[in-house]
């Protein structure tokens, strides 16, 4: 143990540490290694160096005072350094090893060596170094990093360029499938980010010389190795062929980047692949599109979409593409659709044009068609574009166009209102009225008609259609059931507002109420047994409220025939009792009854017809005679001719009654006479469907105006409401402002908007400025 | 394989065995442990030697490191916190007990091996000798001879006069 230099001999210290020093750095022998005396020997005799001035006194109490702050090191430090420097410079290449190998080599023997030196001069570090540098001597570092700017000073700085060029070579090497060592790779370009010294402030990362002599190069030639790859490539082989190789190409770099890259490079890489690989090839790809979508190859598409997906910006020309598609497919769906009825229409000897198509088409086949398409791409969306948004998007765009938009929503090219709302509200009626043929409506659901509803613009429109179709199935009792109808109403209701289907709410609260008051009147009339069988049984009485109602009231001339005058006083007297001061305005057209007609063969079981009111006041005289003249009949029925003529028609075709040879039904002198032996199949008889609709049309037309008054005063009360709480706005804003609240309901065309402007203006509840604005008046 | 002690001689050639996660209190053995990979399972490992402290200095030493194998000292970066920390009571009694010549001595060897802990609490306990004490009072209990002249110690008296406790 006595073997220790004297301390405050510098020279025979260094001689004394220098042949560890050739071990812990690894001098001409790399594998030597050092023993724990050596190792103990040169940190006792740098730490007896470093204080040999206070260690040289008996005790610490000898001019102590003197000494505290010197510190010693500065010799040893020197002497470190110089070694160091003339240990690199000397470092030799062997004669069968490329530069890469040697400094990969000697590097890595290097950075263990430095760890080993900073342990052993640990002492010198704690005091020496750690005084010096805080006392602002920035060019004296740990020993560590001294060793480290040593051998970037000497060694790395002068060769820089042929090792970035070795790392490079391998790299095209390992790209074009050679096997080459990805650990050299890894600690060679580890070395750049570790020599990033910053001789400020040494605990901060730098990667300067990292990016400035590594990455920017490799990047370039990442560059030119996949910008000509990919050109070459795609001369030889097709657009899929292409996709799976970029896509290889890919994976196998961002293996590579985790390899031997440092974190820093992955987003620069990334970008220069995505640029080379991708936005480079976009147009061909994009053009290739269309086709995977005609082979439905949904695989492709999905690789295509990853691709694409890495640079988002790239997404938007596709989305667009397969936007359009759809629309296409959705138009040419309906096409098919509309040739298919007019060869039926063809071959029925009718000559098929489009707005007859549009009239008679089948709306479970129409609604069908649009759905299908609808599926066939949200099928795609979200196998092959994993639900992106943004595909999302473009399918929800491309739906709302073609299913408002169509050769049958708006036969050539009307510029009326789309009939698809109209279609749907009848494929719901399809759907919830009850029906003999329970299989027609297996493959029709409420979901389906949810999906349309998304997509209308024209909702408002649907609302009014589908209200009137409700009315029927609510007054005649049609509906399937009414759980299904609610379900429906609920669903509308949540999918738009509470205010959306408050008329239709409002239908179901009367047809409730209507209930009841039925139920009264059968109490009422009960307690009067004399009066009951005056009473028509079974009486069903509807109260509506005429505005929630899409029925007109027309004060048609009518008389009541005489056996429902009790049922009809009574009511009357009932209602108004428990409503007083209500006015019942009945709506004659819409009653219906059935009679019993004792008009069989003698022996057999009478008939039962089901007749529309005005029917049953036609046919109740014929209990008193057995002909009249239609003029006789206009007299008893108060009714017009040819309300009369409309009504009769089904009772003269299926031979009740019998008309006169050789007249016509619109004809005041043409005799009518009763059947009084009537054969038929069936003893159950409607003859109130059997009447022709005249008032179809009419309906069609009633709608359509009402759904257009009802938006203009639904515009009208959204300017008021925007201009109640700004009081002052551009003409511009409002009418976007009013466009944006309204199109939960349906489009407003501004045409429209400026006309509703200008009512209000007129009734003066806004004024028009020179500057374009507008003022609420209130 | 815990079981196995490290062996480690000090500068009068005795030997001691440690268990090492107590010989990595000393920061200077922990980084020649993994430096070396040292294997103290191995039969031939060679013993660490110490050429600079002293058995009794060593024991006293280890006594300290055995008490501390389980304490959590706080993170050596924070030099503010380390220097205001009281002196853990355990280790006051520890340093009370030694005579000065030794106090001194375990000053050193924990700032040879790199124990910081340990060289905090030996200089803490020197300073707490000093403070509140006049300068004769100082010089008696490190035995310091005054080697001021008159005139001299009345200069340094008058320039800082202004820091005497009054």
């Amino acid at each position: 143990m006595t073997d220790l230099p004297k301390s405050n001999d510098l020279t025979a210290t260094w001689t004394f540490v220098e042949p560890g020093l050739e071990l812990i750095i690894g001098g001409n022998d790399e594998n030597a290694g050092v023993n724990p005396k050596m190792y103990m020997n040169v940190y006792s005799a740098i730490y007896n160096f470093c204080i040999k001035k206070s260690s040289s006194a008996t005790s610490l109490s000898s001019n102590a005072a003197n000494q505290s702050s010197l510190l010693v090191g500065g010799e040893i430090y020197k002497k470190l350094s110089g070694y160091l420097i003339s240990y690199v410079k000397l470092l030799k290449k062997r004669p069968n090893e490329t530069f890469l190998e040697f400094y990969v080599r000697r590097w890595t023997r290097f950075t263990v060596g430095a760890g080993y030196l900073n342990h052993v001069f640990d002492y010198m570090n704690r005091y020496w170094i750690q005084k010096e540098r805080s006392d602002g001597r920035r060019e004296i570092y740990d020993v560590n990093t001294l060793a480290l700017l040593t051998w970037r000073d000497h060694l790395f700085d002068k060769n820089i360029d042929i090792l970035t060029k070795e790392i490079l070579e391998q790299i095209k090497l390992q790209r074009d499938n050679q096997v080459v060592d990805n650990r050299t790779l890894s600690v060679a370009i580890r070395s750049f980010v570790l020599l990033g010294i910053d001789t400020n402030d040494l605990k901060k990362p730098n990667l300067n010389v990292y990016i400035e002599k590594f990455e920017a190069p490799f990047l370039e030639s990442t560059r030119q190795y996949y910008t000509s790859e990919s050109a070459e490539y795609l001369t030889s082989h097709n657009v899929i062929d292409y996709m799976k190789k970029a896509e290889q190409r890919i994976n196998e770099e961002e293996t590579r980047e985790t390899l031997y890259l440092d974190e820093h490079s992955k987003k620069p890489l990334t970008d220069c692949l995505n640029e080379t690989l991708i936005v480079n090839h976009s147009e061909i790809m994009y053009k290739e599109f269309t086709n995977l979508l005609d082979q439905n190859q949904i695989e492709h598409i999905a690789k295509m979409f990853s691709l694409f997906n890495r640079i988002p910006s790239t997404l938007d020309p596709l989305a667009a593409t397969f936007s359009e598609y759809i629309k296409i497919q959705g138009n040419k769906a309906i096409e098919n659709l509309k040739n298919d009825y007019s060869n039926e229409l063809n071959k029925n000897g009718i000559t098929p044009t489009s707005i007859l198509i549009t009239k008679q088409i089948d709306p479970k086949q129409y609604i069908r068609s649009l759905i299908q398409v609808y599926k066939t791409f949200q099928d795609i969306v979200a196998t092959a574009f994993q639900n992106n948004p943004i595909f999302v998007k473009a399918l929800d765009s491309a739906c709302r166009d073609y299913i408002n938009e169509n050769s049958i929503a708006k036969p050539n090219g009307s510029r009326q209102n789309s009939r698809t709302p109209d279609l749907l509200a009848k494929y719901s009626d399809t759907l919830l009225k009850r029906s003999k043929d329970a299989d027609s409506t297996t493959d029709m659901s409420v979901d389906d008609i949810m999906i349309i509803f998304k997509f209308l613009t024209d909702k408002d429109a649907f609302e009014a259609n589908y209200r009137r179709l409700l009315a029927k199935r609510l007054i005649h009792g049609s509906s399937s059931s009414e759980e299904a109808e609610e379900s429906v109403v609920q669903r509308l209701q949540s999918e738009n507002s509470l205010e959306y289907t408050s008329k239709i709410t409002r239908m179901f609260q009367d047809v409730r109420a209507s209930h009841d008051l039925r139920n009264l009147f059968k109490e009422e009339t009960s307690k009067d047994l004399n009066f009951s069988k005056s009473i028509v049984p079974d009486f069903e009485p509807y109260i509506l409220t005429e505005m929630m109602w899409p029925f007109n009231h027309t004060d048609s001339k009518f008389q009541l025939p005489n056996v429902l005058t009790p049922t009809f006083t009574k009511l009357q007297q009932l209602y108004q009792n428990k409503h007083n001061g209500r006015i019942l305005k009945w709506q004659w057209s819409l009653c219906r009854g059935d009679v019993r007609a004792n008009l069989s063969r003698p022996g057999k079981a009478p008939f039962t017809f089901s007749l529309s009111l005005y029917q049953m006041a036609i046919l109740l005289p014929f209990n008193e005679s057995e002909s009249y003249s239609l003029g006789e009949i206009v007299k008893l029925t108060g009714l017009e001719l040819n309300v009369i003529s409309n009504q009769i028609a089904p009772l003269v075709k299926h031979k009740v009654l019998i008309q006169s040879t050789g007249s016509t039904l619109d004809d005041l002198y043409t005799r009518i006479k009763i059947c009084t032996e009537y054969k038929a199949k069936r003893l159950k008889i409607n003859f109130a469907g059997l009447v022709k609709n005249t008032e179809q049309k009419q309906e069609q037309e009633d709608t359509e105006r009402e759904i257009n008054d009802d938006r203009k005063m639904y515009i009208k009360a959204c300017i008021v409401r925007i201009m109640k709480t700004r009081k002052q706005l551009l003409h511009n804003l409002l009418i976007n402002e009013v466009i944006q609240q309204t199109h939960q309901r349906f489009s407003a065309k501004i045409s429209d908007i400026k006309k509703c402007v200008d009512e209000l203006v007129e009734k003066e509840y806004l004024s028009r400025n020179e500057d374009q604005t507008y003022d609420y008046l209130a | 394989m815990s079981s196995q002690l490290i062996k480690i001689t000090t500068s009068d050639e005795e030997t001691f065995k440690v268990e090492r996660s107590i010989v990595e209190r000393s920061v200077l053995l922990k980084h020649l442990l993994s430096d070396l990979e040292y294997d103290e399972t191995d039969e031939d490992a060679e013993p660490i030697p110490l050429p600079n402290v002293r058995a009794s200095v060593f024991k006293k030493v280890l006594e300290w490191a055995e008490h501390h194998k389980n304490t959590n000292f706080p993170d050596d970066e924070d030099e503010d916190a380390r220097k205001s920390a009281p002196i853990d009571e355990w280790d006051r009694e520890f340093l009370k007990v030694v005579d000065q010549e030794m106090l001194y001595e375990i000053i050193l060897a924990a700032n040879y091996l790199n124990i910081r802990p340990l060289l905090d609490a030996g200089c803490k306990t020197v300073a707490e000798m000093i403070r509140g004490k006049s300068a004769e009072e100082i010089r008696r209990t490190f035995n310091i001879v005054n080697d001021f002249s008159p005139e001299e110690e009345a200069a340094i008296k008058r320039e800082n006069e202004w820091a005497e406790d009054r």
